[in-house]
């Protein structure tokens, strides 16, 4: 009997090692399998939307690296891309950098207007090459969106069954304080990350961490899940923008469900 | 026989006695006294177990907080170092001279140009109406600029359902429309809605209770599928969403926007 209890912490030390060394190699694994993935992208998309040879009328490619040619060319990108939403009915977004302005819009006609406060972009969208300005010559079409608010705040009421039951409308509370962040998640992998800059209440700056903290343990797990299937995970370019709480909202409420982006950068 | 041992230790610490505070043998007495207590803390078998666990639980949580941290934040952030190749811009001033970069950079020009008036053709020169229906506020243009704005009601959000299962969602529709008709005095015909809501029986549909005049305002633009923009009795609410769809509108406001739209001039709602 005296002999079996040094055995144990024995016995669980190679366990230890194991489990040690499989959680490195993963970690490994994930850190080359992760950083890989902005690469990947941005081949998709040079594959995607590189430059073809017009054999009709040849352009000298030289010129596609051109300063002054790429920024007329980023013009006309976001250019096709706004009229091409403006042909749809719909309610549509036109983010516009050099302006710092983001445009609610509809059929071509501007309904609301804000300014951009602060704004961070991912690199890759960043490259002034011909490639990514081609790709943003198409509006960006939103697949998903994850908010602090509700798209539609529905209340359910159900109605009397006489008019003995019946009981008026109170009058609204307008005077709502909940924090409006939203991202939106386009079909081309880009994301639109749009947070409010006030702290209009105590602890807002903690609900914002908890949303961006939420959102990123979400987004991990599934890069963790793509990692254990020896996939390499898809990266997301991102857009982040701050303003104003009042025009995230409008905003938000305002962009149907697969509602289209256009970026001009 | 280790409790023993302390205790004689403890024995061979001598009294406390009032000295003065910054007094260094009084300094020094305190400092042994401290090393003692550890030591004993750390002889003592059921304290290191203690501080093993807590030291060990300490490393543990570190560790979990540093992958938490590294997944969640490093690894991300270290995405965005840039990667794919270098980028090549130029400028150089010979391409610029010659006439095939002279004429690729007139026909993207011309290109920009008819794109822009494509774009601008598309914000009418004549009257039209945006309603922005989560402010509830209305701007009316003319000539692509604003000549009035104010506040509205539009449509509140609720759901009315029934035991029956028979349910209305009372929202303002989002989109672009257009006048489609305009009625002076106009007078309202209750949907089924209006009588479920209060919970009274719903009539025929030619019953005379369906008709209500008056309470529309003196004027109503029809956008299609029965939503209108019409007056209200209920003016203190302007501002506010309680609307079963339709825009209400102050009596002013209502006048103004009746004079301006014609039949088929456009609205806006966001």
């Amino acid at each position: 009997m005296e002999n079996e209890t040094p055995d144990k912490p024995a016995s669980k030390k190679p366990i230890f090692i194991i489990c040690l060394s499989f959680i490195i190699v993963f970690i490994i694994c994930y850190s080359i399998m992760m950083l890989l993935g902005p690469g990947r992208k941005l081949a998709a998309i040079k594959s995607e939307y590189g430059f073809v040879q017009d054999k009709k009328n040849k352009t000298d490619e030289r010129i596609i690296s051109d300063s002054a040619y790429l920024a007329l060319l980023k013009e006309r990108s976001f250019l096709q891309s706004r009229i091409a939403m403006a042909a749809t009915d719909s309610i549509y977004l036109a983010i516009s950098f050099p302006d710092s302005v983001i445009s609610l819009e509809i059929s071509g006609v501007t309904v609301h207007t804000t300014k951009i406060l602060k704004s961070k972009s991912s690199r890759i969208l960043k490259r002034n090459e011909f490639e990514i300005l081609s790709m943003l010559a198409r509006p960006f079409t939103i697949t998903n969106n994850y908010a602090s608010i509700k798209k539609e705040p529905l209340m359910i009421k159900m109605a009397p069954k006489d008019t003995s039951e019946f009981q008026p409308d109170i009058i609204p509370d307008t005077a709502d304080f909940e924090p409006v962040n939203f991202i939106l998640q386009t079909d081309i992998g880009t994301r639109i990350i749009v947070y409010q800059e006030e702290k209009i209440r105590y602890g807002d700056g903690i609900r914002l961490f908890m949303f961006d903290l939420w959102f990123r343990i979400k987004d991990t797990l599934r890069s963790i899940k793509s990692v254990m299937l020896f996939r390499i995970p898809e990266y997301h370019p991102s857009i982040r923008l701050r303003i104003h709480r009042s025009d995230a909202k409008i905003i938000y409420r305002a962009l149907p469900e697969h509602g289209q982006i256009g970026v001009y950068m | 026989m280790p409790v023993m041992e302390d205790e004689k230790k403890y024995d061979e610490i001598p009294e406390a006695k009032e000295v003065n505070p910054v007094n260094p043998d009084h300094e020094n007495e305190i400092f042994r006294k401290i090393r003692l207590q550890v030591r004993e803390v750390i002889n003592n078998k059921k304290y290191a177990g203690i501080l093993n666990r807590v030291f060990v639980g300490s490393l543990i949580f570190i560790a979990v907080l540093f992958l938490f941290v590294f997944f969640i934040y490093i690894i991300p952030a270290l995405q965005k170092i840039p990667s794919g190749g270098k980028i090549i811009v130029t400028s150089s001033s010979e391409l610029k001279k010659e006439a095939d970069y002279k004429r690729q950079m007139t026909l993207i020009t011309r290109d920009i140009q008819r794109l822009s008036r494509k774009y601008s053709s598309y914000t009418s020169g004549q009257s039209y109406l945006v309603i922005n229906t989560t402010d509830n506020q209305f701007y009316l243009y003319r000539n692509k600029k604003l000549i009035r704005e104010g506040f509205c009601s539009s449509g509140s959000y609720k759901m009315l359902k029934t035991e029956e299962g028979r349910s209305w969602i009372f929202k303002t529709p989002k989109g672009k429309f257009w006048i489609q008709g305009k009625t002076t005095n106009p007078s309202w015909r209750r949907p089924d809605w209006s009588f479920v809501e209060e919970g009274s029986p719903i009539p025929s549909q030619n019953d005379p209770s369906r008709y209500e005049y008056g309470v529309l305002g003196d004027y109503a633009l029809a956008l299609g599928d029965g939503y209108l923009i019409h007056g209200t009795l209920y003016k203190r609410f302007l501002g506010m969403p309680v609307t079963h769809g339709c825009v209400r509108l102050n009596d002013d406001d209502l006048k103004a926007i009746f004079n301006n739209l014609s039949i088929g001039s456009k609205v806006y709602i966001f």
